[in-house]
C-alpha cells in the first residue's frame, strides 16, 4: 500500500510561524496562520546526480594512473599486444540486490533571526544553506550555497553572528565555515578539532563571563569542551557515560543534559564539570518496549532475551524549566522537571503517550514537536505531527489537538499527490538509527 | 576443513607457551614483588620469547576493540600497575604516572627509560594484544629477577586505544614525557587521520601534557617525519626543541637506541628522524 512518507523531523522557526519538514530527500515548509490554517509555503528537493561527480573522479584516477605508468614506461595494452589508451571514463553502476541510496537531509537549524535555514543532505555530504524568504509568494525557500564536505556532516550548529556554521563530521572531525564565503572547487580546509570517533551532537555556547566554548559529543562516551575560536585548547571532558552519547542539549547557568545509549539522563555543569545528578528512565520505559528493541541476533544470547534501547534525542524548552526526550522506537515522550531549587535535579513531570512510534522531537519556545512513524494508519493517514503544548493554568503538557490537524490536513493535501513523497512500506527510508550505534566490542586483537 | 591458526591449535608450541604465560601472568600482574614475596624464592623466571607472541602489525585504531579504561581518570587504579608505589596504610598512590610511551611496542624504551628515571612512573600503551602481553610478562619477569634491588617497579603496561582513550586515563597537565617512537605510517593519504599524529589529536596530548612537556618523536620514515613535524610546528600549543637541546638530552640518547625497532633500523643502517617539541603555555583565552 502506498502511504506518505512518515516526517523524519521538523523545525519550527523562533516566532512560531514557520515549520520545516523533512520528508526523505525534500524540505517543505507551512506557515501557521492566524486563521489556525496551515499552509505550504516552499518546498525543495534535493536532485542532486552523483554521476557527473563520479564520472570526474574516475577520469581523474584514470589520467593519474596513465602519467604514473607513463613515467614507468608502462603501457596498456590489449590482448593482441596493441597498446591502448583509455579516454572515456567508466562509470559503475550499482548490480542487482546492491542496497538503496537513501538521500537523507539532516539537522535543520535555523540562523537566530530565522533568516536563514541551514541543512545537511547526505547526497554529496554537503551543508545547505537557504535563504528564507517570508515575502515570496510561491517557494520561500532558496537554496544559495552548498558546501561539500569529505565526510557525512552528522551535526551542525550556528553561531550567534548568523555567518559561521560549525560542521561535525562522522568521521570524528569539526569544520567551521563562513555562510559568506565561497564553496571551494576542491576541499583543502583543515579540521578545528576532532575526535577519534563518530560525531553525534555539536553546540556552542558562552559562559557567564564571555567566553565561547565548542561542545562536541561522540560515539565513544566522550563530551568534549573546547574553547573556541581558540579550539585547538581543550578544557575539559565530562566523563560518566558507559555507552555512546547520541545527542546533548543546554540552559543556562551552565546546564548540560545529556543522552544515549546508557540509561541514565545526565545533568551536568558543563563549566565546573561536575555530574550534578542523573535519572535513570529504565523502569518508565519497560511498558514502552518492543520486539524491536531486543539485540541484534549477532549479539543476543541463546534465551533471546538482551534487551537493548537507547535515547535518541533530548531537548530543553528553552522558557520552561523542562526538558523532553524519548527513547528510539517507542511510543512516548518523557518529560523532565529541572528543578529550579536544586541545580540540575531531573525528575519525571509526565509521560505523553502517543498512537505511534516517535520518529523526531524538537522543541521551539513552550511547544514540543513530534512526528510520528504513521505508515500503519487505518483508512484516512493521520497524526504526522503532534503539537504538545505546556498550559501554564493546569502546569501540564497537552496536545494541541486542532493545530495538528490541521497540520494533517495540509500534509494530505499538499503532498498527497507527489509521488515522489509518496512510498511503498518496503521503500520507506529507515527511520530507527540510533541503536546501531552501540559498540559491542567485536574485534578482539 | 580450515586449519586452526597457530595460536589456537592445541598441539601447537605456541599455544601451550602462551597458556603457560597467561596463567603465570594472572597470578603476577598486579603482585607487589619483593624479597619478601614467597612466589620466587631466588627463583629467577625467563624472559618470554618474542617468537611466541607474534601477531599482525597492524590494528585499526577506528574499530571497537574490546578495551578496557576507566571512565574518568580517577576512577582509575594504578596500583594494580605500580604495586609498590601503592600506600599500604592510606591505599593511595604515592606517584602518579608522568611519562607516557604511545604505542611501546616490545618495551624497549620503557626498560631502559626505568633506571634512568626511577622518580617517575612510566606507562606504556599497546593497542596489540598479544604485543602488550609479551611486555607484561616481560616486566613479571624483569621485577622478578631484580626483586631485591626492587627494579622495574616504575614500568607498566596497558592494552588500549590512546588515540580514543588517553584522556580517559590521565587528568590535564598530568604528564611531562610523551614518546612517539616509530608509529605505524599509514603511507596512503586516505589513511592520514590514523596517524598517531593529526592536528586534532595533538590538542588532547597539549591537554595531558603540562606546560613545558615534551613530545618525542622518530621514526625511520622520511614522510611520515615530515608529516610529523608539519603537524607539530603548525600547532600553536607545541614548539620544536633545537639540534642542541636533542644532542644533550638523555631520552633522545635511549630513544634512538634501545627500541626494537630502532635496533632494526640500526642494524638495517636506515636512517633515523628525531623530532622533539615543548608544550608551550596556554595563550590567554580570547
Amino acid at each position: 500500500m502506498t502511504v506518505i512518507h512518515p516526517l523524519q523531523d521538523t523545525l519550527t522557526s523562533r516566532d512560531g510561524s514557520l515549520i520545516f519538514a523533512i520528508i526523505k530527500n525534500c524540505i517543505l515548509s507551512f506557515r501557521y496562520q492566524s486563521s489556525n490554517e496551515w499552509e505550504l509555503v516552499g518546498k525543495w528537493s534535493d536532485d542532486f546526480d552523483k554521476t557527473q561527480e563520479i564520472k570526474k573522479n574516475v577520469a581523474r584516477d584514470q589520467q593519474r594512473q596513465t602519467s604514473e605508468n607513463e613515467n614507468k614506461n608502462k603501457k596498456l595494452k590489449s590482448n593482441k599486444g596493441d597498446s591502448i589508451t583509455k579516454t572515456v571514463a567508466k562509470v559503475p553502476s550499482p548490480g542487482i540486490g546492491a542496497p538503496p541510496i537513501y538521500s537523507y537531509i539532516r539537522n535543520l537549524k535555523l540562523t537566530a533571526d530565522d533568516s536563514r535555514l541551514i541543512a545537511c543532505a547526505d547526497s554529496d555530504k554537503s551543508v545547505l544553506i537557504f535563504d528564507v524568504d517570508r515575502a515570496s509568494k510561491t517557494n520561500i525557500l532558496k537554496l544559495t550555497k552548498r558546501f561539500s564536505f569529505p565526510k557525512r556532516p552528522n551535526a551542525i550548529t550556528v553561531a550567534e553572528d548568523g555567518t559561521t556554521v560549525i560542521v561535525a563530521d562522522k568521521f570524528g572531525d569539526v569544520y567551521s565555515i563562513d555562510i559568506n564565503s565561497n564553496p571551494e572547487e576542491k576541499f583543502t580546509q583543515e579540521p578545528i578539532l576532532g575526535h577519534v570517533s563518530m560525531l553525534t551532537d555539536v553546540h556552542m555556547m558562552k559562559d557567564s563571563t564571555g567566553h565561547t566554548f565548542l561542545i562536541t559529543s561522540d560515539r565513544d562516551e566522550h563530551i568534549k569542551i573546547s574553547h573556541y575560536p581558540q579550539c585547538f585548547i581543550v578544557d575539559k571532558w565530562l566523563f560518566g557515560h558507559k555507552h555512546f552519547v547520541s545527542s546533548i542539549c543546554c540552559d543556562k547557568d551552565s546546564l548540560l543534559l545529556s543522552a544515549g545509549g546508557d540509561v541514565n539522563i545526565f545533568a551536568w555543569d558543563w563549566k565546573t564539570g561536575e555530574t550534578l545528578s542523573t535519572f535513570d528512565y529504565s523502569g518508565l520505559i519497560k511498558p514502552y518496549l518492543s520486539d524491536q528493541h531486543l539485540a541484534p541476533s549477532r549479539f543476543q544470547n541463546e534465551d533471546n532475551s538482551i534487551i537493548e534501547f537507547a535515547v535518541s534525542r533530548i531537548v530543553k524548552l528553552s522558557n520552561l524549566p523542562f526538558a523532553a526526550f524519548f527513547v528510539e522506537a517507542t511510543k512516548c515522550i518523557m518529560i523532565l522537571e529541572i528543578s529550579e531549587k536544586e541545580k540540575g535535579k531531573l525528575s519525571l513531570k509526565q509521560i505523553i503517550n502517543l498512537p505511534y512510534n516517535v520518529i523526531s522531537l524538537s522543541a521551539q519556545n513552550d511547544e514540543l514537536q513530534v512526528t510520528l512513524d504513521n505508515q500503519k494508519s487505518p483508512n484516512v493517514q493521520n497524526n504526522f505531527v503532534k503539537f504538545i503544548q505546556y498550559n501554564p493554568n493546569d502546569c501540564v503538557f497537552v496536545d494541541n489537538d486542532e493545530k495538528s490537524n490541521k497540520f494533517d490536513d495540509v500534509i494530505t493535501q499538499s503532498v498527497g499527490r507527489d509521488s515522489n513523497l509518496n512510498a511503498e512500506e518496503e521503500c520507506v527510508y529507515p527511520l530507527y538509527n540510533i541503536s546501531s550505534l552501540r559498540k559491542h566490542g567485536e574485534h578482539y586483537s | 576443513m580450515k586449519t586452526k591458526p597457530l595460536s589456537q591449535d592445541p598441539g601447537s608450541k605456541r599455544y601451550s607457551y602462551r597458556i603457560n604465560k597467561e596463567e603465570n601472568r594472572k597470578e603476577l600482574k598486579h603482585v607487589k614483588i619483593d624479597e619478601s614475596s614467597l612466589v620466587q624464592q631466588g627463583q629467577k623466571i625467563d624472559l618470554p620469547k618474542k617468537r611466541y607472541y607474534r601477531q599482525r602489525a597492524h590494528s585499526n585504531p577506528f574499530s571497537d576493540h574490546q578495551l578496557e579504561y576507566p571512565v574518568s581518570p580517577q576512577d582509575m587504579d594504578w596500583s594494580k600497575l605500580y604495586p609498590y608505589y601503592n600506600d599500604g596504610g592510606t591505599g593511595q598512590m604515592t606517584k602518579k604516572v608522568t611519562i607516557a610511551d604511545i604505542g611501546c611496542g616490545f618495551g624497549g624504551l620503557m626498560i631502559d627509560l626505568s633506571p634512568a628515571f626511577p622518580e617517575d612512573l612510566i606507562l606504556g600503551m599497546e593497542i596489540r594484544v598479544q604485543v602488550t602481553n609479551y611486555v607484561e610478562d616481560r616486566i613479571i619477569a624483569l621485577r622478578n629477577n631484580t626483586a631485591s634491588k626492587h627494579g622495574f617497579q616504575n614500568i607498566n603496561v596497558l592494552r588500549g586505544n590512546a588515540m580514543k582513550f588517553l584522556p580517559n586515563f590521565f587528568e590535564k597537565g598530568q604528564l611531562s614525557k610523551m614518546f612517539f617512537c616509530f608509529p605505524d605510517p599509514h603511507f596512503k593519504q586516505r589513511k592520514h587521520k590514523a596517524r598517531i599524529i593529526t592536528n586534532t589529536l595533538l590538542s588532547e596530548y597539549a591537554y595531558v601534557l603540562k606546560e613545558g612537556g615534551v613530545v618525542y618523536t622518530i621514526t625511520d620514515v622520511k614522510d611520515l617525519h615530515e608529516w610529523m613535524v608539519k603537524h607539530l610546528e603548525e600547532h600553536p600549543l607545541f614548539e620544536r626543541l633545537s639540534k642542541e637541546w636533542e644532542d644533550n638530552d638523555k631520552c633522545v640518547k635511549i630513544m634512538r637506541n634501545a627500541t626494537e625497532e630502532g635496533k632494526k633500523v640500526e642494524r638495517k643502517k636506515g636512517d633515523k628522524f628525531v623530532a622533539c617539541f615543548t608544550r608551550l603555555p596556554t595563550p590567554m583565552i580570547l
